[in-house]
């Protein structure tokens, strides 16, 4: 799943307008895609680029005149002590954000918030602005001009206005979610725990385990505990 | 994923004699009902027919006597307030996904292949429905004159034309098509005064319901404008969904050893068993005394005792679409929806495994503030999506649009179960997004000059 390339991608079907006079700012995108392979999310009409489950997402904003040291202070309170502990228990609870970073860049005067999402930015923001992370933006942002507050109903038009589409953008495991990679690690994990114990190594001596042995499915198996 | 309120605001009264009573009052057990479409070509006409309608319109909480409750609801879609004379600018107020219509929206909540829009039935997704019409009573008899009041009004109105009807009743069985008790879970709506289905469900906003009252975001809902068209209404995707019922047997048949087994599996994709009992407080039989305790029936939760769903899989049609407070990616309580399904056409006589070609099925009615986060959300990313429960891809085994290569996970000891080559058991026939308007909007609509 999930064609490399750009092109094609691009081509991926729009939900359309029918009937409608009104064009959105983001309509106009023709960087929007459709996610490849994955479900489309209820807001498809969102700028920036997905490779198979993934999205891109990056605002860029003008730091309030005098405010980039309060803004330096408060990413450094976010990064440390129970700040970190409560902003990494809310990333279990969102669940779709693989990465996400914040730069002050152009001598102190603007910034930016780069971010990787399953699905579409906006699939699940409004329950996102509910946890610790919606506080979170509430405070690095107000640092930025003209932010309106995350709970303001027009907060998802702001950030749209302030979002760069990327030009490219590319996943190495297009086929993962976020949930997908902890159950991965969570099985692995196991599995290797399972190699470890003595009672393994004579379970596949058994002769009474030949046949489960000789499936494909379990030779597939085999093959990753080899190495 | 909390279960409590978020804020509590006491206080917030809802002018719930100005709501229509087709918004908010649980459909009643047993039910009688009918819906009409209809098509407005003079929009003077349309204004004429409504203002016949507006006495017949029912609003508030049920009657103290249920043999004389029968309910006439008016809904419009977005082509029908246009074709009745709205102005542009109010047209151009309202959320997008309604301007645009259920059929536009086809692919981003699933409804591909069978269920797109080239293939439903006429007049759905064609922009001729404007008004649809619903009618409910547990009393035949009542239904009946409510109907001929409505039928009244709408066949001595030229210009405005029935462009299709849907009867709908409850099967001599009280359950679904599929065999299935339904209806039992009601969301607990702040300041309405009905009482939600699970007493363990703190009380939702009014604002997820219904415009102009703030939702669990703090804010009100978007509102067309003027005030006096949103205040009191909500919306209304209307779907018709065929049944594939003889399918639904045969995969059950083959994938089961015994009658007990065949129960169980079903009961697994549905989360509750054919009496309505849920498997998460009845794991292992059906439990109809159970089921039949309307205290009981719904009051339960997931996380403490079946966060990993060894009862109730996650996967399961009912944990999927009211998750409770289940481990999910997400908020539950920022996409609740009232769900009212209605049943059409014959049961399939118990033991068939053929089709019969009859068409029966469910002319389903959710109904919220938001489409986009309540409906919409539901259908893409819960119920045709399960990343949301870390199964990315993995559809609702029972309401997903599969096409024979489903699959869907059963937590089990040692080893969870995994159906596969899940075929699609429903299709969808045909939708609309409506406007449910409060009294004071009806009017406002009725009386519109030029």
């Amino acid at each position: 799943m999930g064609s490399q390339d750009e092109d094609v991608r691009a081509m991926a079907p729009h939900i359309r307008v029918l009937g409608d006079p009104r064009t959105d700012p983001w309509q106009e995108s023709h960087a929007m895609t459709a996610t490849t392979g994955a479900t489309p999310s209820a807001q498809p009409e969102r700028p920036g680029r997905s490779d198979g489950v993934c999205s891109e997402f990056t605002v860029f904003t003008k730091i309030k005149p005098g405010h980039a040291d309060a803004l330096r202070a408060d990413l450094a309170a976010l990064a440390s002590g129970s700040d970190d502990v409560k902003g990494r228990a809310a990333l279990r609870q969102i669940g779709t954000l693989h990465d996400a970073r914040h730069v002050i860049f152009d001598n102190d005067t603007r910034f930016m918030f780069a971010s990787v999402f399953d699905g579409s930015w906006d699939t699940y923001i409004d329950d996102f602005a509910k946890t610790v992370i919606g506080s979170h933006f509430d405070t690095i942002f107000s640092h930025s001009e003209g932010f309106p507050g995350i709970s303001d109903p027009g907060v998802k038009e702001w950030f749209v206005a302030h979002q760069a589409p990327a030009k490219s953008f590319v996943s190495s495991y297009p086929d993962l979610t976020v949930q997908q990679i902890w159950k991965d690690h969570r099985v692995d994990e196991a599995f290797e725990e399972v190699l470890d114990t003595p009672e393994f190594r004579a379970a596949l001596d058994n002769p009474a385990n030949a046949e489960l042995l000789a499936t494909p499915a379990f030779q597939k198996l085999l093959e990753e505990a080899a190495a | 994923m909390n279960t409590a309120a978020s804020s509590s605001e006491p206080g917030v009264r809802v002018e719930i004699d100005d709501v229509q009573s087709g918004a908010l009052r649980p459909r009643p057990v047993p039910y009688e009902g009918k819906f009409v479409f209809l098509r407005v070509d003079d929009r003077h006409a349309g204004r004429a027919l409504l203002r016949r309608l507006l006495p017949l319109t029912a609003s508030g909480l049920p009657s103290a006597d249920r043999s004389q409750d029968a309910w006439v609801a008016v809904a419009f879609t977005y082509q029908g307030l246009r074709a009745l004379g709205v102005p542009q600018e109010s047209l151009d107020s309202f959320p997008r996904a309604f301007r645009e219509g259920m059929a536009a929206r086809a692919e981003l909540i699933g409804d591909v292949g069978e269920s797109a829009p080239a293939h439903w039935e006429t007049p759905f997704g064609t922009g001729e429905v404007h008004i649809a019409l619903s009618a409910l009573s547990s009393e035949a008899a009542q239904l009946d004159k409510e109907l001929e009041r409505a039928r009244v009004a709408y066949e001595d109105t030229p210009g405005v034309q029935v462009i299709w009807q849907q009867d709908v009743h409850q099967l001599p069985t009280g359950r679904t098509t599929f065999g299935f008790r339904d209806g039992i879970s009601q969301p607990n709506i702040e300041g309405v005064g009905l009482l939600g289905s699970n007493p363990q469900e703190a009380p939702i906003k009014a604002g997820e319901f219904l415009l102009g009252y703030p939702d669990e975001t703090g804010s009100p809902p978007p509102m067309p404008s003027p005030d006096v068209l949103g205040r009191n209404g909500t919306y209304a995707a209307v779907r018709k969904i065929h049944t594939n019922v003889a399918a639904w047997r045969r995969y059950l048949r083959a994938n089961t050893a015994s009658a007990e087994e065949e129960a169980l599996l079903a009961a697994k994709m549905v989360g509750r068993w054919p009496s309505g009992a849920p498997l998460a407080l009845a794991p292992e039989h059906d439990d109809p005394e159970l089921a039949a305790d309307p205290h009981r029936v719904n009051n339960f939760l997931y996380r403490e005792n079946d966060d990993r769903g060894f009862r109730c899989p996650a996967g399961a049609h009912i944990r999927r679409i009211n998750p409770r407070d289940s481990t999910i990616i997400g908020d539950a309580r920022m996409h609740r929806l009232i769900r009212r399904g209605t049943t059409y056409g014959p049961p399939l006589p118990e033991g068939v495994l053929e089709d019969d070609g009859a068409d029966r099925g469910l002319v389903g009615v959710f109904l919220g503030a938001h489409l986009e986060r309540q409906f919409e959300f539901i259908e893409a990313e819960w119920v045709n999506d399960g990343n949301f429960i870390g199964h990315p891809g993995e559809k609702d085994p029972v309401a997903g649009h599969h096409d024979g290569t489903g699959s869907a996970t059963i937590p089990e000891k040692p080893v969870r179960r995994r159906l596969q080559n899940l075929p699609g058991f429903v299709v969808t026939r045909g939708g609309e997004y409506c406007f449910l308007p409060g009294l004071r909007a009806l009017r406002w609509i009725a009386e519109l000059e030029d």
